[in-house]
């Protein structure tokens, strides 16, 4: 089986988000982390902590779980942090040589809701920081045990989840998360028509020629099935199998007349 | 190591240790398998294939059982109810006698850009149907569709109900328009034939998508959660597991996908019974096969009112579910769940099965 992420994505993972939770309790002032060890201004941790969170949402997140801009070509594990669930090589990110006046006119909405999508991010961490500061109350002592930094992480990370779920289920931001998307592939789509013009000055066939191709084939497909049906039996039928590959035991030795087992 | 009343800073090295610790345990985990239980393929048409799980020893066999197969979502992976001997749904159920088939939908490439929605329910699980059927030489299968698989389950038999003795779904969504639906909000206005222009959708994609339900507990959390205890090899090994799933998602073959998310998630024809594949409506009441509805309570993917639903619209009389406080992934790999589901399957085919041992040797006997 192939490796879906590269044998290093656990550990690549699992190294930036304990990163991150390390960076957090120095925002905490947990004593060994923060510099100096100087006790946490609880008061003025909000700024900060919506500061990370948002560059988070953003890193992470270039325009939403849609189709990315600036990532770098080569695939998704090349392209993306590994903590990250954000940019694809697709949209924008795979246009090359863009001058035609469509293609330019889509970058420009892709930026334009990006923008917008950011201006969420903002809200959200905001939000998230706020909710985070008000549920500590008071002013509480800093992380001293492995066990209450864990405590305090797990309350962060259900401030900010609620604040970022508050947000993405709002109709607006449904709306804008949509039009990413319908920008996204209107930019993919616009690209490959320019790269089949070109291919067609080559003499080569294109995209929408195989396609072609490949429905007459399905097509006739269905007759020479439809021609196998028995008329009374609307159940469809199993095409004839093909020798399967990739077994994972080699095949049961058929039984002979004479008796058990091939024989050769 | 308790670091309470220890010198200040000892809690955060402890913290760092533990950090070092893990990744350790992780890289010594970089090369875990997943799929256990012995299998051959049986059948094969264009990339997906129809697999069927060798009987364990010892395990006798059901009297008046069905070959059960098992359909599985286009958008993951089968191997997740076969990960490892302690969570595998597909070996509890062939240790309880019964016989199991799985279909692997397989890598649609450009070459299945075209391939729509009925081509999987009529010629690819019909086919896989239709080959059980024949190997065994009987009219009708149980059938397991989970999740997305469970969809197409519910539309096949519903085409089909001669060749569906029972039928059992886990976290299928059946009503796509309930409040909580957060993929259904975010795909309401996206333009599906967009999407199936710019053609087939990497699996990335969908991994980004499902990430972004939830992006911190997701990507963050669940790997800061490691260092709450001491985790045993044993233990990163089947997170690992996990994790592999979890990133290895097919490609989606652009016609397919474009019809489910118009067809289900935009329009919600399967209970508005406004569906119809290869011409042929979709009629849910049609489903009178006695049924068993499995579903997460604490699903983020899949709501679990989407679920419970189903009861509704079906025509079966002998119907039966069960909900479980556990979320999507949980159903497969979690402790009480994965003991639970098969159990429950187990128990609920059982009768049924002996029933219909019972009535085949009267009708011998007369």
């Amino acid at each position: 089986m192939n490796d879906p992420f590269g044998s290093s994505r656990p550990e690549a993972a699992f190294s930036g988000a304990a990163e991150r939770f390390l960076e957090l309790l120095k925002s905490f002032g947990m004593p060994g982390a923060a510099a100096g060890g100087r006790p946490p201004d609880w008061s003025g941790l909000a700024g900060p902590l919506a500061s990370q969170f948002e560059q988070w949402l953003k890193m992470s997140q270039a325009s939403g779980p849609w189709f990315g801009a600036g990532a770098a070509p080569g695939g998704f594990a090349a392209a993306a942090p590994a903590w990250a669930f954000g940019p694809l090589p697709l949209g924008p990110a795979a246009v090359q040589g863009n001058e035609a006046p469509r293609v330019l006119e889509l970058l420009g909405r892709l930026g334009q809701l990006q923008g917008q999508l950011a201006t969420h991010w903002s809200e959200v961490a905001q939000r998230a920081a706020g909710s985070f500061i008000a549920r500590l109350g008071g002013a509480p002592a800093a992380p001293a045990t492995p066990d209450e930094a864990l405590r305090l992480y797990e309350l962060w990370v259900e401030c900010a989840e609620e604040a970022y779920g508050a947000t993405v289920r709002r109709d607006d931001f449904c709306r804008l998360q949509a039009e990413l998307a319908n920008a996204s592939a209107a930019l993919l789509v616009e690209q490959r028509r320019h790269a089949e013009t070109l291919v067609r000055a080559f003499g080569l066939p294109t995209r929408s020629e195989v396609d072609a191709l490949y429905g007459q084939l399905k097509e006739l497909r269905a007759q020479l099935a439809q021609l196998r049906v028995q008329p009374a039996d609307r159940a469809p039928r199993a095409p004839r199998p093909r020798a399967a590959k990739g077994r994972s035991r080699p095949p049961r030795k058929r039984r002979t007349a004479r008796g058990r087992g091939s024989r050769s | 190591m308790n670091t309470a009343g220890a010198a200040p800073g000892a809690a955060f090295q402890e913290l760092a240790l533990r950090v070092a610790a893990t990744l350790t345990q992780l890289r010594a985990a970089r090369d875990v398998t997943v799929g256990c239980s012995a299998r051959r393929a049986v059948w094969q048409l264009g990339k997906t294939t129809l697999y069927q799980y060798l009987p364990l020893a010892g395990a006798a066999p059901v009297a008046g059982a069905r070959p059960l197969l098992i359909c599985f979502a286009l958008v993951n992976r089968p191997y997740v109810l076969d990960l490892d001997p302690e969570r595998s749904l597909v070996r509890r159920l062939l240790a309880a006698g019964l016989t199991v088939y799985l279909i692997d939908w397989g890598d649609p490439d450009e070459a299945d850009r075209g391939t729509e929605l009925g081509d999987y329910i009529e010629t690819h699980l019909g086919g896989c149907v239709q080959h059980v059927l024949q190997a065994h030489a009987c009219p009708a299968l149980d059938l397991l569709g989970v999740c997305q698989g469970g969809v197409l389950s519910l539309c096949y038999a519903a085409l089909h109900p001669q060749t569906v003795a029972r039928l059992v779904t886990i976290t299928t969504p059946v009503d796509f328009h309930t409040p909580d639906n957060l993929l259904a909000k975010w795909v309401r206005d996206v333009d599906t034939a967009l999407i199936e222009a710019s053609g087939n959708i990497p699996g990335e994609l969908l991994n980004t998508l499902f990430l972004a339900l939830m992006p911190l507990r997701l990507t963050q959390q669940k790997y800061v959660r490691l260092l709450t205890g001491h985790a045993d090899q044993r233990t990163i090994e089947a997170f690992v597991r996990m994790e592999k799933w979890i990133f290895d998602s097919p490609p989606q073959a652009a016609r397919a996908l474009a019809q489910f998310v118009r067809w289900f998630y935009q329009e919600n024809r399967l209970v508005r019974g406004t569906l119809e594949i290869g011409g042929r409506r979709v009629d849910l009441g049609a489903v009178r096969a006695p049924l068993l509805n499995l579903y997460a309570l604490e699903d983020h993917i899949v709501p679990p009112q989407a679920c419970a639903v189903l009861e509704r619209y079906v025509g079966s009389r002998d119907y039966s579910a069960c909900a479980l406080a556990t979320g999507h992934i949980g159903m497969y790999v979690s402790r009480s769940a994965r003991t639970e589901i098969p159990a429950r399957i187990c128990a609920w085919l059982q009768p049924r099965s002996a029933r219909r041992a019972q009535e085949r040797r009267a009708s011998a006997r007369s």
